[in-house]
């Protein structure tokens, strides 16, 4: 049998850097991961953020792969406008909390995983290679076995093979946490659902609609009826040249009323301010004269794709400065007056000769959503079991507070930790629970984003309620009354918060994290205080079938999904929030077509929930 | 310039036979017809009396040669051994050339021709997975020209001008094999000859003029028990190095398509390019209406649509082609869809019983194979197709 | 597995023999109005069947660190089809055998020219020699053995699988043999080196262990790197510097030529066809009830 120093399970960020930190310890390790290619099954809302908290260090990206990871890796924009909207139909009652979100970072980038999670297998595969390990996409690994001191990992694909410790990144519906009896499933209480569509946009259009530089970037986001009355919020983040449009919901808000995924993000693309951030000039093709010969009609069906293609694609290259540039590098055209001009006759010829419409819609490029864990309730309170780690939201360990919602970075600090206690295991060569697994544990705690998890940041707080100065007072006042003076009195604060973290969390969410804070506050301050925003035009949004259409899938004649309780309630409501409709009722029973599974793991509480075979499954383009 | 120094040098038509369980394979005896059919012809207009000799190497073949001039042939060259049990390319390829040059056996055979004889004038081999290379490198241990994958066979005298091969001058080369080969799209015939360079600077004989021959194409002739012939054994030189492939195992496996215990086949071809996945998902409802396998055209097995792995996977496959170069079917229902009609692929499915076949385009040939011709798009007419049938079904089972 | 080997001996020479051919996919390939193919509008690209020869002969590279030479006999633009093969099967060497007097060779003086090529290559006699099935357009499936009859080597055909035991210095192969009439037989045979091997078009490399699938990327990687800069691998042979005999070479070494290309004539109708429009709703119930008919439903009135 094989033999190699550590396999680290799941090639998402978390995976990537704890592969690349023990590369840098110059540790063997080998990545197993499960999609055809790294970064395929990957989704994130997402911002990606460096943080330098006041008390305690954090690992960040820049500390696993270099200080010229900024330069480097494929990162969308600096987010430098952060603002949080109230929402009450038409109208809106926004809050600049950028001073919240610069609090104790370093920068937040958005990101789309696809891309920055292949680059991370870029760079972690230079690395590892030179320690005698790489990383294996295509392969599922199907158990963990231990024999006499020995641990044996056996996947779907491979001959099985030994390893000394593991590090398991394979996300928030872990099955090696599973396999293992590490921990049980997480609940719906302590899970986010979050759906996302990614929109076309191109770049110069979006910064002059968003007010930032080529070089910035703007997070919105939503509270109020745009939920539809569920504990969450809805988010618009700015990409190079696209749009994340989503939002992230409290799953056991989703149990009590349960309401389709696709809905949902719908309803905050209606949101009139998301319809005129998102809005873009399409071309709609004309049905085609049926009089006419075959031939005809197919040559100008052709004709009329190939037009619309390039008019769409010129126009997006004319749009961004690096795209344009290298037009004019290559010679097909002399200047941007020229690339423009070209665009306008293309336009017009569509409309003249082929009678095509150009009208205001928006480009809708995939459909995803994934399961997110919160922390504060989910993570687990020892990370291992036995010779294996848990890290980022396969140990439950997300960062939900209020509007602040962080995975990413939580997780490259986690897998640091990780390489660290399993590296020096390595020099020892003492896998013991107590020299490994405590040792990790200890890590993990010492970790500010742990501290986050556990207790009220008062600091945190305070740039909070800074930046909500502007809020109608009597609003809130009226609801949180004494809370709501106890925080915004500088001394009493700090004894307040204090307090609150004796009581601790859990006592303190449920008034928190309410359909109160989330929905009908921001509604009422919406209502008061809102000014009017309409948009003029109405989105074609695409059904969920057409969503479901355009993701690209490795089908798998078998099913890796098993429904253990065909006739219980969570499956019923499984009908409506599987967010790609993979099951539905025959004569009472709730069946499963595997099919159109984007594994998010939504169902995986009451299922058999296990990732399809290597290679199989979603294959998403954007992340 | 010279006139043909060969006569006399090369005689006969070998056939080179194949085999499994003590039976020939069909189209060794569609060889042996047509090698009968083309000598019969041969020796009328020329006045000779050349043979057609078969050729068999196996283990305890003695009894199969009988049957082989039961069917055509007028000799039987065979090699016996333990050895010759299983086809095993080097030993083959050694023997039969080892044969083909052997002047014993031609003059058991036909004395009147064994003086001058050097090797066969022509060669048969099957057109199969074991013939095709074995016909290849025999070719080359006899330095001889072979064209694959032959349908149609004609003898004539032929009229030759070429730059290399007789250096721009007309000459008449006689008894010219034409062998004819269609191409992958199943309209074009190319033919290939095999001839003499008589060009001076490059003079060279060529023969035997040799063809590998699709199975399915030619007759056999009807088995005639009193028909009679030479059987000459040839005992071969069985050199250790030549006998270096061991087989270790030999598993049969069942296709995993059976058309042959379907009532009904359908068939789809490349006109289902505009929607490869829908049209072919329609088809499969279709299929399941009416309990049918599903087949393909040639054209299809090469993959040029982009289709989900599943369905490229499961149907773009060779194991389903239907034709000369795939399966042959006769089901009691074929429906043939998108399917123009090349000729390989009528030769695949002629037997049917009953031929549906469903195309826009009613001048494509597939007109004239079928019994009944549906003008129409697949997508507009299967969709009708499926709710006819399934009314009928529960029309049908009311009755029941 | 996992440290790098010293001073690393070739344990194996192998080698591929591939084609440039016209690209046959849809969207690539042009068909003139009566069905037949044009061959000016279509690009060309490395064949399919090479492809997958390559891809046979990269797990010898995975599996024992092979080194690998592609070879062709072409015109000067199959120097592309080099390139690709490179990137499949990280090439340490490429040969290109060209020259006008190859031209209208038929397979036999094709085989004679890759022969001598082979016989070139570097790193010493080759153990395994490679070819794809057949190529899509002349698809004789002749030139493979013909050239490993040249060489001398023991040719396996149709092979579905393969692996090397390089103690014992044979190849163990698993062959798809198809009996007309009777039922398809997998083969598994042990030939020692050298062979030659045409690899079955449904050939799949499968790589089933960990330091396997790492050697994969690596030498992908190292492909990638290779086919870039492509011409520092290749070497180029007119018919004088591979020292072949020009009478066995081109149309001259060429026992068969072809006398003429023609359309299939229409045979004779053998059936009579009822034609049947699509959009009569009343026929096509008819056509169903014919149908239910054939496959012994009952008959309905």
């Amino acid at each position: 049998m094989e033999h190699f120093d550590v396999a680290i399970i799941g090639g998402g960020s978390a995976g990537l850097a704890a592969l690349k930190q023990l590369s840098n310890l110059e540790k063997q390790a080998v990545l197993i991961e499960a999609g055809k290619t790294v970064g395929s099954k990957n989704v994130s809302g997402g911002i990606l953020y460096s943080k330098k908290p006041k008390n305690g260090k954090v690992y960040n990206v820049e500390d696993v792969y270099g200080q010229e990871f900024v330069a480097n890796a494929p990162l969308e924009r600096l987010i430098t406008k952060y603002i949080l909207h109230a929402t009450s139909k038409d109208k809106i009652f926004s809050i600049d909390l950028t001073s919240a979100h610069k609090y104790q970072a370093n920068f937040g980038y958005s990101v789309l995983l696809n891309k920055l999670n292949s680059w991370f297998a870029k760079e972690a595969t230079a690395s590892a290679e030179k320690q005698g390990g790489g990383i294996i996409p295509g392969v599922h690994v199907k158990s963990i076995t231990w024999k006499n001191d020995r641990t044996i990992v056996e996947t779907n694909e491979l001959d099985e093979f030994e390893v000394k410790a593991i590090i398991a990144a394979d996300g928030v519906n872990s099955e090696i946490a599973e396999m293992t009896g590490a921990r049980n499933k997480f609940t719906t209480e302590e899970l986010y659902q979050g759906v996302k569509v990614v929109v076309k946009l191109p770049e110069e259009i979006m910064e002059q609609r968003f007010g930032i530089g080529p070089n910035e970037g703007a997070a919105h986001l939503f509270a109020g009826d745009i939920t539809l009355n569920h504990i969450g919020g809805g988010f618009v983040y700015t990409n190079r040249d696209t749009l994340s449009a989503g939002a992230v919901y409290h799953y056991d808000s989703l149990i009590q009323k349960p309401d389709e995924p696709y809905v949902l993000v719908n309803a905050i693309l209606n949101n009139p301010m998301v319809r005129e951030f998102i809005k873009d000039e399409v071309a709609v093709k004309e049905d085609i004269d049926k009089g006419l010969p075959k031939e005809e009609q197919l040559r100008t069906r052709f004709a009329v794709s190939k037009l619309v293609k390039t008019w769409d694609d010129l126009r997006h290259s004319y749009y961004s400065p690096a795209s344009r540039a290298k037009l004019i590098e290559s010679g097909k055209y002399k200047s941007e007056t020229e690339i423009k001009a070209r665009i306008d006759s293309i336009h017009q010829e569509l409309s003249d000769k082929y009678k095509a419409k150009f009208v205001t819609d928006y480009v809708e490029l995939e459909y995803s959503a994934k399961l997110v864990p919160d922390g504060k309730r989910c993570r687990m309170k020892k990370p291992y079991n036995k010779n294996i780690l848990f890290v980022g939201d396969a140990a439950g360990r997300g960062i939900f507070v209020g509007p602040r919602i962080e995975g990413l970075n939580v997780g490259v600090d986690d897998a640091v930790r990780a390489a660290n206690a399993v590296a020096r295991s390595i020099d020892r060569n003492n896998f013991t629970h107590s020299y490994l697994g405590e040792y990790y544990t200890r890590l993990v705690e010492d970790s500010p984003y742990t501290r986050d998890m556990k207790e009220i940041d008062k600091d945190y707080l305070k740039t909070f309620l800074d930046a909500t100065k502007d809020v109608p007072k009597d609003i809130v006042g009226s609801r949180y009354g004494m809370i709501f003076r106890l925080m915004t009195s500088g001394t009493l604060r700090g004894l307040a918060v204090g307090f609150a973290n004796i009581l601790g969390y859990d006592r303190l969410l449920p008034i928190v994290e309410s359909v109160e804070t989330y929905v009908q506050v921001p509604v009422e301050i919406a209502e008061k205080a809102g000014t009017v925003v309409s948009s003029t035009y109405t989105p074609t949004i695409p059904t969920i079938a057409q969503r479901i259409a355009k993701l690209k899938y490795d089908d798998d004649n078998l099913s890796h999904i098993k429904v253990l309780h065909p006739k219980n309630e969570f499956m019923k409501k499984m009908v409506i929030l599987c967010p790609t409709k993979c099951y539905s009722i025959e004569n009472d029973d709730v069946i499963l077509q595997h099919e159109g599974c984007i594994e998010c793991g939504t169902c995986a509480k009451e299922t058999e929930w296990r990732h399809p075979r290597g290679e199989k499954g979603i294959n998403f383009q954007y992340g | 310039m010279t006139m043909i120094t060969s006569e006399g040098s090369y005689r006969h038509l070998y056939v080179v036979i194949e085999h499994e369980e003590g039976k020939p394979i069909p189209v060794s005896l569609e060889m042996l017809g047509e090698a009968r059919r083309l000598m019969d012809d041969f020796n009328k207009r020329y006045s000779s009396n050349e043979k057609v000799v078969a050729v068999l190497l196996g283990n305890n073949v003695r009894k199969l040669c009988e049957e082989l001039l039961f069917y055509g042939a007028d000799a039987v060259i065979y090699a016996e051994s333990p050895e010759l049990q299983y086809s095993r390319n080097l030993i083959d390829t050694k023997i039969i050339s080892e044969i083909a040059i052997n002047k014993e056996c031609v003059a058991k055979i036909s004395p009147d021709y064994v003086e001058r004889f050097k090797k066969p004038r022509y060669m048969f081999f099957a057109a199969d997975n074991i013939g095709r290379h074995l016909s290849s490198t025999v070719l080359v241990e006899l330095e001889s020209g072979l064209a694959s994958d032959i349908n149609k066979l004609v003898i004539e005298d032929l009229e030759i001008k070429h730059e290399h091969k007789t250096k721009g001058q007309a000459m008449t080369y006689a008894k010219t094999l034409e062998m004819y080969r269609p191409d992958f799209s199943g309209f074009l015939w190319t033919t290939i000859l095999c001839l003499d360079n008589r060009n001076p600077a490059i003079e060279r004989e060529y023969h035997p003029q040799a063809c590998s021959i699709i199975p399915g194409v030619f007759q056999p002739l009807m088995r005639d028990s009193t028909r009679s012939g030479i059987i000459v054994e040839h005992v071969p030189k069985l050199e250790e190095q030549d006998l270096n492939v061991k087989i270790l195992s030999r598993k049969i496996i069942k296709s995993a398509v059976d058309f042959d215990t379907s009532k009904a086949i359908i068939s789809f071809g490349r006109g289902i390019k505009d929607l490869p996945e829908e049209n072919i998902k329609l088809i499969e409802e279709l299929a399941k209406e009416l309990d049918a396998e599903i087949g393909i055209s040639l054209p299809i097995s090469k993959k040029p649509y982009i289709a989900s792995e599943t369905i490229t996977s499961k149907y773009m496959v060779p194991d389903r082609v239907i034709g000369t170069s795939g399966r042959r079917v006769s089901p009691l229902l074929y429906i043939a869809i998108g399917i123009s009609g090349a000729m390989q692929h009528i030769a695949g499915m002629k037997e049917s019983e009953f031929v549906i076949a469903i195309n826009p385009d009613e001048n494509s040939p597939i007109k004239d194979e079928c019994d009944l011709f549906i003008k129409g798009r697949m997508e507009d007419v299967i969709p009708i197709l499926i709710e006819e049938l399934r009314k009928q079904k529960l029309v049908m089972e009311v009755r029941k | 597995m996992g440290k790098k080997r010293k001073g690393t001996m070739v344990s194996l020479n192998t080698a591929v023999i591939i084609k440039l051919e016209p690209d046959f996919s849809e969207g690539n390939v042009s068909y003139n109005s009566d069905g037949t193919l044009n061959r000016a509008e279509t690009k060309s690209i490395l064949g399919p069947h090479s492809a997958v020869a390559s891809k046979a002969a990269f797990y010898s590279k995975v599996k024992v660190g092979a080194r690998i030479s592609v070879g062709t006999m072409g015109p000067p633009i199959a120097d592309y089809a080099l390139q690709q093969a490179q990137l499949i099967c990280d090439a340490d060497e490429l040969h290109l055998y060209s020259d006008r007097i190859f031209a209208g060779a038929d397979t036999l003086a094709t085989a004679e020219v890759l022969k001598t090529g082979i016989n070139k290559m570097e790193g010493g006699k080759m153990d395994i020699v490679f070819s794809g099935h057949r190529a899509s357009d002349g698809e004789t499936g002749q030139t493979g053995p013909q050239t490993a009859w040249k060489l001398g080597y023991t040719f396996l055909g149709n092979v579905i699988d393969y692996d090397i035991d390089l103690e014992k210095r044979v190849v163990i192969a698993k062959r798809l043999i198809t009996l007309q009439g009777f039922y398809d037989i997998i083969e598994e045979v042990e030939a020692p080196l050298p062979v030659f091997i045409t690899i079955d078009p449904s050939y799949k490399a499968v790589f089933n262990t960990v330091s396997q699938r790492l050697a994969f990327v690596k030498y992908q990687k190292e492909a990638n790197e290779r086919a870039q800069n492509y011409k520092k691998y290749l070497k180029v042979f007119n018919a004088q510097q591979l020292g072949v005999d020009p009478k066995f070479v081109g149309l001259p070494g060429s026992p068969t030529i072809v006398y003429k290309v023609e359309k299939i004539p229409k045979a004779k109708a053998s059936r009579k066809a009822e034609v049947v429009d699509a959009s009569d709703r009343e026929q096509i119930r008819k056509v169903v009830m014919r149908m239910n008919e054939i496959l012994g439903g009952m008959v309905i009135k």
